[in-house]
């Protein structure tokens, strides 16, 4: 008896070995089942190509030149000149016309008096590195001052080799000049070196103080990239501000958790909307007065760049913009469910950093100069080519979505593909001919039955055949008809979600509140799972004759993520979709949501674009940056207008910025969402709409007939609340924002309208 | 080209001279209403950001902690580390600046009409009036009345006072209520207002019946909150916010002090301070910056805002302290710790909301429902709007229209009265159609059994008296037997062998199916769980978990007392005596189907009668299967109560030992996957 009792008790504790292994096995993503498919493995050097630069460099032009505070001239080109001081490695760059100088420290020994040593070394130096010492989550502060530094000059400019001998770590930096008036500085990740286990390189900042000013010394702003683009003034803040504009380009990292507060409204409901992403690796400077100024773009390494506007008043007196280069971070390791846990820091984050500053002088030194700047850029790069831009008004369509019902879920049809048909006849009966349509929850399972990777319909808005035919009327019709799809998110209720999903940095599942009742949460594929999903729906919509594809969530979110324990860049999650973008826009016509910069040349148009800013505290000016910079270039597509409270403020915003207009809609009533995942769609029904349709399309078309294909010239701001838009075909439009009515440029504008005339 | 730069830099200089004019953006955070079930759903933006005040003329803020908004249109912000009242217009130019060297902390400020000042001053322990020109013409010390309390000392920390200048004062450490002062003769001290009540929970209750008097000293003691802030409305009529009274937090007292709103469940965690707009509309500001609307019967219309948190967003707050509306709605919000006054302004649609509540208060309802289909276009699914649209159809006697919007919004008052009239208009059109349909039918029915008689259809008859006979059958009609004559009934289960297990089962599938059926389907005025949602499992799990718990508890606690039930005679019996729930629940939701609120008192009657007759039932069949005395019965009935209640303690610790050791596991995992991981 005894004897079996001991075998039982055997035979249990193998049984129990075996589960916890099977368990262990699973979660570390081990291949022990079906379902997973292979994953990239590239290098930083393959995923990130760094285009060599057009221009020449400057030629050496060092002979009898004077010094300038103690820095040498090391290049120079007719235009501009660049200084260096070796020991700081300082530079400043001089207008040669001018004489007006930017510098890229701070040397005014009697205000530095008052400033602690920390921020002393980080004003005074031209690079500063933060220092990862063991798992520390307070970052220490390096400048060159604890550094041994080493110049040497070649053609163009200088490299400096910069070694910290306290913390056994370097690496190089190449600066050169290019006689298109852009200076570059490079650090190629061939060149870091890490020898102390404990040290590490947490952040690198690169001429942090470029173009510094302190408190309102000198009139100009800085300009950030928060949503459509923003100013903050060099005026004398009188310290109202604590700190200063600080996001990661491209969106925050789910995979290194990056932690903030979440305070929600009677324990349930998220009341914050989210600041905008930066869509564009771009930050400026300029003087207004001295006129000059530059645009950054960070060419390589803006994966992991964050971009930082410091105004006056916050940690110190001078106003100064950079971005800063994660080169390794902390997260926190649980180890139990009750909160154990323990702090650990990633391996180096490999790629090169290259910043590209572009000088912009004279008539050029504003905004709308910097814009053109980034326009010519992207042109001659090959990141943004001329896209069919006629004025479209779009209307995005909800096919279904789900409630639950009894033991499953119930369909809740919303349009069906007869709708959508009897829509498009009724609106262009009525003159609303150029229709831009994207069409959600076509699916089978509704909007959130994701991945799609077959063209299946959901039975309640039609067949499958009836959604060909709907597609070939559109095309008849002449309208822009878009099969629309998430490609990034998948739904642990619809589908199998074991394998394939995004994993962060401790290894734990990322999962995404929705905060819905139907489904709670949601999770990511992982790049490659993302790739395969939307080649598989390719193939099938493909053999069904449908060639129009929208994509969301892959186009504007980037992370870090572990496979086998292997840590997964942003960089590489960027450069898988930038490769099924590639191929995927030979054979479709592909729209992206909200693109970031690296996506642009793919998409056919901007969708939901934003139209402002996120009104951080510290901006003084929304301005539309991107739209200057892609109007006449790609058709742009605002946010839904229908959940916006301030109607008519936001017709004359789409009538500034040359966003076309959009909204969202349903042919049955919104009510009928109420208890589906999309309850946030509160308001769609088309024929609420239909008048309002007609009028905004009518008046805008007549507008775009005007300015269609034309690049914005100038833009301004003028201080009784009218903005100024020119074109280049001499169109200039005059929005009047104020309630009053208002005269420019010798016209008057009624209150809350605007007027469209020529430059005399 | 070097124009248009000189025009723009000369622009620029300019925008840096005035204030911000277009604050054109998406709002850092969302607007959500409720619907008519409460379901909290999001909403266009009801106010956005903007402007701040950070600074009065030159002077930056110390210490705000209260603000008041007089009809001419000045800010005048109580300071208490500037000791002083600092006076602005909206655009935040210095207007004046009042009380140096006489204010030592004040708390408090409220300016009249004919900006009479009102300061508390909390650690002056007074109350200072000051004229326009800023001179002092009154000052309040201490009440001497012997009704005041000797030993309650006078820290005013906020003030407001009507047109006769009686003041409402909330003294800090003063549990009594708000103080009321009269002006008369220095200031005679008139009783305390609106007193916050304590409540005690039943168990605070036995445990103060069972303490001695030396444990319950040590007890927290449970005295009624100080109400945080007040406000006082056009007609005199006082509003409170009291932090930690939950639903009950805002209060709007009468002069006598009673409160006329209904508790509202949408009420703010922390509410700091509360006032009121044009249109009777209540404004709550909660301290973490959420901003509450409600119309002026406490009904939520919006709820905006939240903390900043470092997200540095202009419009979110971090500690509010006050706020204030003016004539242009614009809402002001003082935040001590961000040192500044936000300025929100309302949105186009919260102008048309507020137009439509206008109307609807004045009782013009045809004119309100202009503004309110514009609200519903750019929201149908707005609450207030529905059930406003839906009198307002009411009003003017389009009834069907009234019914669709007071289902929308869940205003079952509104269904009812709507519903009445529907169903007058179908009876009066339809009365003879369905008397004629009726007579028909029982002409009919006569025919039928004359003609069985005469023997016409001798084969069906046959057929039927054959179902009739089938031994399934002939059970299940059985329960009918039971139902009246339950000791008979019980008597030929355990001796007659009536006892079919298969009978039961269908008693108690159907009593399960009828259950259903009642819960989500008992008419829309009956109605108590939400339209559209279903949770199938979860209400038949209740149903058999209880019942064949409680069948299982019992059958353990006969057998160890003499009973002679078996395990399928309880089963079979108790089945049976649900058959009175399963044939009269049936009329009782047809019925239910079309009745309005004028005659629901038949449902619950007949709920009534179906609850008192299973009761009776089981109470009968419990003594008859088990050949128990009444007394016996009792007890029996008292020991299975107390067996269930064991039953669910072990269970429940079967859950907690099961959850912990699953939490073991996963720890270890987690352990194991660290280690590998490193």
């Amino acid at each position: 008896m005894a004897t079996k009792n001991v075998k039982n008790r055997k035979k249990l504790i193998i049984a129990i070995i075996c589960v916890m292994i099977v368990v262990v096995l699973v979660i570390t993503g081990v291949n022990v089942a079906g379902g997973h498919i292979s994953n990239t493995n590239i290098t930083y050097a393959e995923a990130a190509t760094i285009t060599p630069p057009q221009a020449e460099l400057s030629s050496d032009k060092t002979q009898n030149k004077e010094e300038i505070k103690g820095h040498k001239l090391v290049a120079a080109n007719d235009n501009y000149e660049l200084y260096l001081k070796e020991d700081t490695l300082s530079i400043i760059v001089r207008d040669v016309k001018t004489g007006e100088i930017m510098e890229s420290v701070v040397d005014d020994a009697t205000e530095l008096q008052n400033v602690n040593d920390t921020w002393k070394s980080f004003l005074q130096s031209g690079v500063v590195v933060e220092v990862q010492e063991d798992t520390n989550t307070m970052q220490k502060k390096a400048g060159v001052n604890n550094a041994s530094v080493n110049v040497t000059y070649v053609d163009g400019g200088f490299k400096a080799k910069i070694d910290y001998p306290n913390y056994k770590f370097g690496f190089e930096l190449e600066v050169l000049l290019y006689d298109d008036g852009s200076i570059t500085a490079y650090i190629p990740e061939s060149s870091i070196y890490e020898e102390s286990d404990k040290v590490k390189i947490g952040n690198i900042y690169v001429f942090p103080m470029l173009g510094n000013t302190c408190l309102d010394e000198k009139e100009g702003y800085m300009f950030v990239p928060d949503g459509n683009g923003a100013l903050i003034y060099l005026d004398d803040k009188e310290g109202r501000f604590d700190s200063g504009y600080t996001q990661r380009v491209y969106g925050s990292d789910i995979g290194i958790g990056e932690s903030y507060v979440l305070s929600l409204l009677w324990d349930k409901y998220e009341t914050h909307n989210d600041s905008e992403n930066v869509l564009a690796p771009i930050f400026g400077m300029v003087y207004t007065d001295a006129k000059l100024g530059y645009l950054a773009v960070i060419e390589a390494g803006a994966e992991e760049a964050t971009i930082m506007a410091t105004p006056n008043g916050a940690y110190t007196d001078y106003n100064w913009i950079t971005s800063s280069f994660r080169k390794s971070a902390t997260y926190i390791q649980p180890t139990s469910n009750s909160g154990g846990s323990v702090t650990k820091v990633t391996d180096r984050i490999q790629y090169d950093i290259k910043i590209r500053y572009m000088f912009v002088n004279g008539d050029k030194a504003n905004y709308t100069g910097l814009a053109e700047k980034y326009r010519d850029y992207l042109i001659e790069k090959g990141e943004l080519q001329e896209k069919e831009d006629s004025f479209n008004i779009r209307l995005d369509f909800l096919g279904s979505d789900v409630e639950n019902w009894l033991l499953s879920k119930k369909s809740v049809a919303m349009t069906t593909t007869d709708n959508i048909r009897d829509i498009y006849k009724e609106l262009q009966s009525e003159g609303v001919n150029n229709i831009f349509s994207l069409y959600k929850g076509w699916q089978d399972g509704g909007i959130y039955d994701i991945p799609v990777t077959k063209v299946d319909t959901e039975g309640s808005i039609g067949s499958k055949s009836d959604l060909k035919k709907l597609a070939k009327d559109a095309k008849d019709m002449g309208i822009d008809f878009y099969l629309y799809t998430d490609g990034l998110r998948a739904n642990p209720d619809t589908g199998n979600t074991t394998f394939n999903t995004v994993k962060k940095m401790d290894k734990r599942l990322y999962t995404e509140s929705t905060y819905k009742s139907v489904y709670e949460k949601m999770v990511y594929w992982t790049p490659d799972k993302s790739v395969f999903n939307v080649n598989q729906l390719k193939d099938s919509m493909l053999d069904n004759g449908l060639n129009n594809l929208a994509l969301s969530g892959i186009s504007n979110t980037l992370f870090t993520y572990t496979i086998s324990d292997t840590m997964k860049t942003r960089l590489t999650t960027e450069y898988i979709y930038k490769n099924m973008y590639e191929n995927l826009d030979k054979d479709m016509n592909l729209v992206l949501c909200e693109p970031i910069s690296e996506y642009w040349k793919y998409t056919d148009a901007f969708v939901d674009m934003p139209v402002s800013d996120s009104d951080f505290i510290y901006t003084d000016k929304s301005i539309p940056f991107l739209s200057i910079v892609l109007k006449g270039m790609v058709p742009m597509y605002s946010d839904y207008i229908n959940f916006e409270a301030n109607e008519r403020e936001y017709f004359l915003k789409l009538v500034e910025t040359g966003i076309y207009p959009s909204y969202y809609l349903t042919y049955e009533d919104s009510s009928k969402l109420i208890y589906t995942n999309s309850s946030d769609i509160y308001t769609s029904k088309y024929s609420t709409y239909k008048d309002r349709i007609i009028d905004t399309y009518n008046e805008l078309k007549a507008i775009d007939d005007k300015t269609s294909g034309a690049y914005i010239v100038n833009h301004e701001i003028l201080d009784n609340g009218v903005v100024a838009v020119t074109y280049d075909n001499g169109v200039r439009i005059l929005v009047n924002y104020s309630d009053k009515e208002q005269t420019a440029y010798g016209e008057t504008v009624d209150a809350m309208s605007y007027k469209v005339g020529e430059v005399q | 080209m070097k124009k248009l730069a000189k025009i723009l830099v000369t622009a620029l200089v300019l925008i840096f001279l005035t204030t911000p004019v277009i604050v054109n953006a998406e709002t850092p955070y969302k607007t959500y209403t409720v619907d008519g079930y409460g379901y909290v759903m999001e909403t266009q933006t009801a106010y956005t950001p903007y402007s701040a005040i950070t600074k009065v003329g030159e002077t930056s803020f110390i210490t705000p902690v209260d603000m008041s908004l007089s009809k001419s249109g000045n800010l005048y912000i109580a300071d208490s580390g500037a000791k002083a009242i600092l006076v602005c217009n909206l655009a935040g130019e210095e207007v004046g600046r009042i009380g140096d060297g006489i204010l030592v902390a004040p708390t408090g400020v409220y300016v009249t009409e004919d900006e009479t000042i009102y300061v508390a001053d909390k650690d002056a322990g007074k109350v200072f009036v000051f004229n326009k020109d800023g001179e002092v013409i009154h000052e309040y010390g201490k009440p001497s009345s012997p009704i005041y309390g000797d030993a309650m000392a006078f820290k005013p920390i906020k003030i407001v006072a009507n047109s006769s200048g009686t003041m409402y004062i909330i003294c800090e450490g003063n549990m009594n209520g708000i103080v009321q002062l009269s002006p008369v003769e220095g200031g005679s001290f008139l009783g305390y207002f609106g007193t916050n009540y304590t409540s005690l929970n039943p168990f605070e209750i036995l445990q103060r019946m069972i303490l001695t008097d030396a444990q319950r000293a040590k007890l927290l003691s449970n005295i009624p909150s100080t109400p945080t802030n007040l406000a006082i409305d056009d007609d005199g009529l006082i509003y409170t916010v009291t932090q930690g009274d939950d639903s009950l937090s805002l209060k709007k007292l009468n002069i006598a002090g009673n409160n006329m709103l209904t508790s509202d469940p949408y009420y703010a965690d922390l509410p700091a301070a509360v006032t009121t707009g044009k249109y009777n509309n209540i404004l709550v500001a909660d301290s973490d910056g959420y901003i509450y609307e409600y119309n002026e019967e406490g009904e939520l219309l919006f709820m905006l805002g939240g903390r900043d948190d470092g997200r540095q967003r202009i419009g979110l707050c971090n500690k509010v302290e006050a706020i204030a509306v003016d004539d242009n709605d614009r809402v002001y919000l003082l935040d001590s710790d961000k040192k500044q006054i936000h300025v929100f302004e309302p949105t186009e649609f919260t102008n048309l909301l507020h137009e439509s509540l206008e109307l609807y208060a004045k009782g013009s309802y045809t004119q309100s429902k202009e503004p309110l289909t514009e609200v519903l276009k750019m929201n149908s699914l707005f609450d207030y709007a529905n059930k406003a649209i839906g009198r307002a159809y009411y009003q003017e006697e389009n009834y069907k229209e009234a019914l669709k919007y007071a289902r929308l919004s869940k205003d079952f008052d509104g269904y009812s009265n709507a519903f009445w009239e529907v169903r007058n208009v179908w009876i009066r059109s339809n009365l003879v159609k369905a008397v004629g349909i009726i007579i028909l039918i029982i002409i009919l029915i006569k025919i039928w059994k004359m003609l069985v008689k005469k023997g016409k259809f001798g084969n069906i008859v046959s057929k039927y008296e054959k179902f009739k006979n089938i031994k399934l059958v002939d059970r299940l009609k059985y329960s009918k037997f039971f139902m009246r004559h339950p000791i008979d009934g019980c008597y030929a289960v355990k001796r007659e062998g009536k006892n079919s297990v298969l009978c039961a089962t269908i008693i108690l599938v159907l009593f399960i199916i009828i259950s259903i059926i009642g819960k989500y389907y008992p008419g829309f005025l009956l109605k108590t769980v939400r339209e559209g949602r279903y949770d199938l499992v979860t209400d038949i799990g209740k149903v058999l978990v209880i019942f064949f718990g409680l069948i299982a508890c019992n059958y353990l606690v006969v057998t160890i007392n003499d009973g002679e039930g078996s395990i399928k005679e309880l089963y079979c019996a108790y089945a049976y005596c649900l058959s009175p729930y399963v044939f009269i629940k049936p009329i009782c939701i047809l019925v239910g189907n079309v009745l309005t609120y004028n005659e629901v008192f038949i449902i619950q009657f007949g709920n009534l009668c179906i609850t008192v007759w299973v009761v009776v039932l089981l109470f009968l069949t419990l003594k008859e299967i088990n050949n128990y005395s009444v007394k016996e019965t009792i007890k029996a009935i008292f020991i299975t109560a107390f067996t269930v209640l064991i039953m669910a303690l072990l269970i429940s610790i079967l859950y907690v030992l099961c959850s912990q050791v699953i939490d073991f596991v996963i720890t270890v995992v987690r352990e194991v996957v660290y280690r590998i991981g490193n």
